[in-house]
């Protein structure tokens, strides 16, 4: 790093109050504690949804079989009219849109127009991570992974499989750190601001669904 | 909202005439809050081990902020982020003004941060023409009421339902029953209009990583998100203080933050923004701008103990378990920020001419210097801004003299050590025959005639142990 890169008066007053040669290298900074080990992937699954449950979402294990099952009855406990999909390979191959229109819900492409998407009941998408500790899930973005799927609709549902599994946010963020965004969503949306009564659905998702597949071959 | 103070932050006269509400409410969130952070620390055996960790990161980062910042600079000018430099809340302000006027933008949608509100840039945009919404529910009400902040996390705690009720009738036109569900409800329903509407987004940020040029955000309602996914136009108020090296540091950071701010392990929805959206149907701003704020803090750095204000990740657990703040709430502290780190930040920024009163504004008990997710010396530096007081603010003595520290560790020892104590209780009576009159020692020599100025000393007896002694005897 060059001393003139940035010639402007906050660098310079910072420099000015350390007293410090600018351009010197940096000493390592403070260790950090090491980062939680993984259980098993069936104990790790078990902490996520009870995580998840603990942060007012809403869970369940499924497989390809009971997949229409699940949709039908989140379709008619939220009164889903339009959903919104997005394009990534797994929902493609679950053909989760297939079914949705199948069961009678109108499909909106994800990338819409921002208006249209705040219409949509119903967003659907693909977590790419899943830390079971605090019942995270991190989602990245992308033409085909929209971000405002998983913000504009009333409902959230977010798939996964247990690929997804990383014990630790420093997994995470070693993966995440060089994509232009990420967000980690720990339950639906929420606040306390009036009397300190916990509301869920303020601004974001009022719910969060999240299903996990059990791992192809089981 | 409140602009800065110009005039003295009269703290007692505000205390005076407090309504009742404001303790009841601001004890309830306080200790809601506290409880649930306690629970969260008590799960985590390492906490400690954490919160040292997080100290000592936000004092590397600090000694070597020139570095680290000029690293974020760059990140950020590659991930394509305009970045802009402001040494006060005037040239922040003018920054963020210009980008307004350059993109003709009409409505803003704004997430609650502390780095705009120091810089009252709200007033700034109201006055030049620009449609500002807040969009934090309490946010929100509070700025529908005209009102200040009373807390940090839950800024409308003090308003009850049915006065919410009251001022949705009054300023937004709808009938509401006093139900927080259905009060939120409405809200969010004129809120989203904002969202959908607006043409640029503004924002603080909780962190920024110098390694990558990301901006973290941290919320639970999802405004965060909405100011920063829909508009085109995305412009972020970063203090400089508020860099971490890479995202090893951060993941720690965060750690410490959601479980010490609200009792989370992680808040609800964590953003982490590097550069504007790569493709249209991606969503995000197309445009992004970062102000570089300094307002008065790298003078803050010059100092080792003035310095560690500035390690503050701004959780609000030193209010949550201040016994001062938890009676009178946040008004009191005059300014964007309040509590036991109020009281140490304002006095910092604004001089003690100004925040005179709040160095005071501490029963100095300790506790929020116990909780401090980083280690804030906020007792230490409620006593240097004591003396900041007393002998002007270019007063860098330490806060106590090495003499007094001998004094002090010394009678430890002796109030430590029976044998020496007796000792010294032998020996106190004869020291002070040359300076006892009679009943009592009317003045002292220099340094000790402090003490004497104001009333003479009673002199020294040291007949407990005797008495003690005796009484039992004839017990
Ligand atoms: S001083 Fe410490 S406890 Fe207080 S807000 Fe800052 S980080 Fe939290």
């Amino acid at each position: 790093m060059t001393q003139n890169r940035f010639p402007n008066p906050v660098l310079d007053a910072v420099r000015h109050s350390l007293g410090y040669e600018s351009g010197a290298p940096l000493p390592p900074h403070p260790l950090l504690p090491s980062a939680r080990a993984a259980g098993t992937p069936q104990a790790e699954i078990a902490l996520l949804l009870q995580e998840i449950d603990k942060v007012s979402g809403h869970t369940q294990q499924l497989t390809t079989h009971n997949l229409d099952t699940a949709l039908g009855a989140l379709v008619e406990t939220e009164n889903i009219r339009t959903a919104t999909v997005w394009n990534t390979p797994t929902l493609q191959c679950l053909d989760i849109a297939g079914r949705l229109k199948h069961l009678g819900v109108t499909l909106v492409p994800p990338d819409a127009e921002k208006h249209t998407l705040a219409q949509c009941d119903l967003g659907v998408t693909e977590a790419d991570f899943a830390i079971p500790d605090s019942g995270t899930l991190g989602l990245l973005s992308g033409p085909e992974k929209p971000r405002a799927v998983s913000l504009l609709p009333a409902v959230h549902l977010a798939l996964l499989t247990p690929a997804a599994l990383r014990p630790d946010l420093h997994q995470v963020f070693a993966e995440a750190q060089h994509h232009g965004y990420l967000i980690l969503i720990t339950g639906p949306s929420r606040t306390a601001d009036i009397e300190l009564t916990l509301t869920l659905g303020v601004h974001g998702p009022r719910e969060l669904y999240v299903w996990i597949f059990e791992s192809p071959g089981e | 909202m409140s602009d800065t103070p110009t005039t003295p932050i009269e703290f007692r006269r505000y205390t005076q005439n407090l309504s009742p509400a404001i303790p009841i409410a601001i004890q309830q969130a306080t200790g809601q809050f506290f409880e649930k952070r306690n629970a969260r620390v008590a799960e985590l055996p390492e906490w400690e081990l954490l919160r040292d960790v997080g100290h000592r990161l936000r004092l590397h980062t600090l000694e070597h902020l020139d570095a680290y910042l000029e690293q974020a600079a760059t990140s950020l000018s590659a991930a394509g982020v305009q970045v802009h430099w402001a040494m006060n809340g005037a040239e922040a302000n003018a920054v963020v003004l210009d980008i307004a006027r350059q993109h003709n933008v009409k409505t803003i949608a704004k997430v609650k941060s502390m780095a705009t509100e120091e810089i009252a840039l709200n007033t700034a945009l109201q006055a030049a023409g620009f449609q500002i919404t807040e969009t934090d529910l309490g946010e929100f009400i509070i700025q529908l009421a005209g009102l200040g902040p009373s807390h940090i996390v839950v800024p409308a705690v003090h308003l009850k339902k049915e006065e919410i009720a009251q001022l949705f009738k009054e300023k937004l036109g709808v009938e509401a029953p006093p139900d927080p569900e259905q009060l939120t409800a409405i809200a969010r329903a004129r809120l989203r209009e904002v969202f959908l509407a607006a043409d640029m987004g503004i924002s603080g940020a909780n962190f920024l990583v110098a390694e990558t040029g990301t901006l973290v955000m941290v919320t639970n309602e999802g405004n965060g998100r909405m100011c920063t996914t829909l508009p085109d136009l995305h412009v972020a108020v970063v203090a400089i203080d508020k860099v971490v090296p890479d995202w090893e540091s951060l993941a720690t950071l965060l750690k410490l933050l959601a479980r010490s701010a609200t009792g989370q392990k992680l808040s609800t929805y964590t953003n982490f923004i590097t550069g504007p959206r790569k493709t249209k149907g991606e969503h995000g701003p197309r445009e992004l701008h970062v102000v570089l704020l300094d307002n008065g803090r790298s003078r803050m750095l010059a100092s080792p103990l003035t310095r560690e204000t500035l390690k503050c990740i701004r959780c609000g657990s030193c209010l949550n378990v201040c016994p001062v703040y938890k009676q009178v709430g946040g008004y009191a502290y005059g300014w964007f920020i309040s509590g036991p780190i109020g009281a140490v930040l304002t006095p910092q920024l604004l001089g003690t001419k100004i925040a005179a009163e709040l160095p005071y504004a501490s029963t100095l008990c300790g506790a929020c210097a116990e909780v401090c997710p980083v280690k804030v010396p906020l007792l230490d530096l409620l006593r240097h801004l004591r003396r900041r007081v007393a002998e002007g603010d270019a007063t860098t003595t330490p806060i106590v003299s090495p003499v007094l520290r001998g004094v002090a560790r010394g009678s430890a020892i002796a109030l430590g050590t029976p044998w020496l104590y007796r000792l010294g209780a032998r020996l106190m009576p004869l020291l002070q025959v040359p300076v006892r009159r009679g009943n009592w020692i009317p003045s002292l020599p220099a340094p000790l005639n402090r003490w004497t100025m104001v009333r003479p000393f009673m002199p020294f007896r040291a007949r407990f142990r005797r008495w003690w002694k005796h009484h039992k005897k004839n017990e």
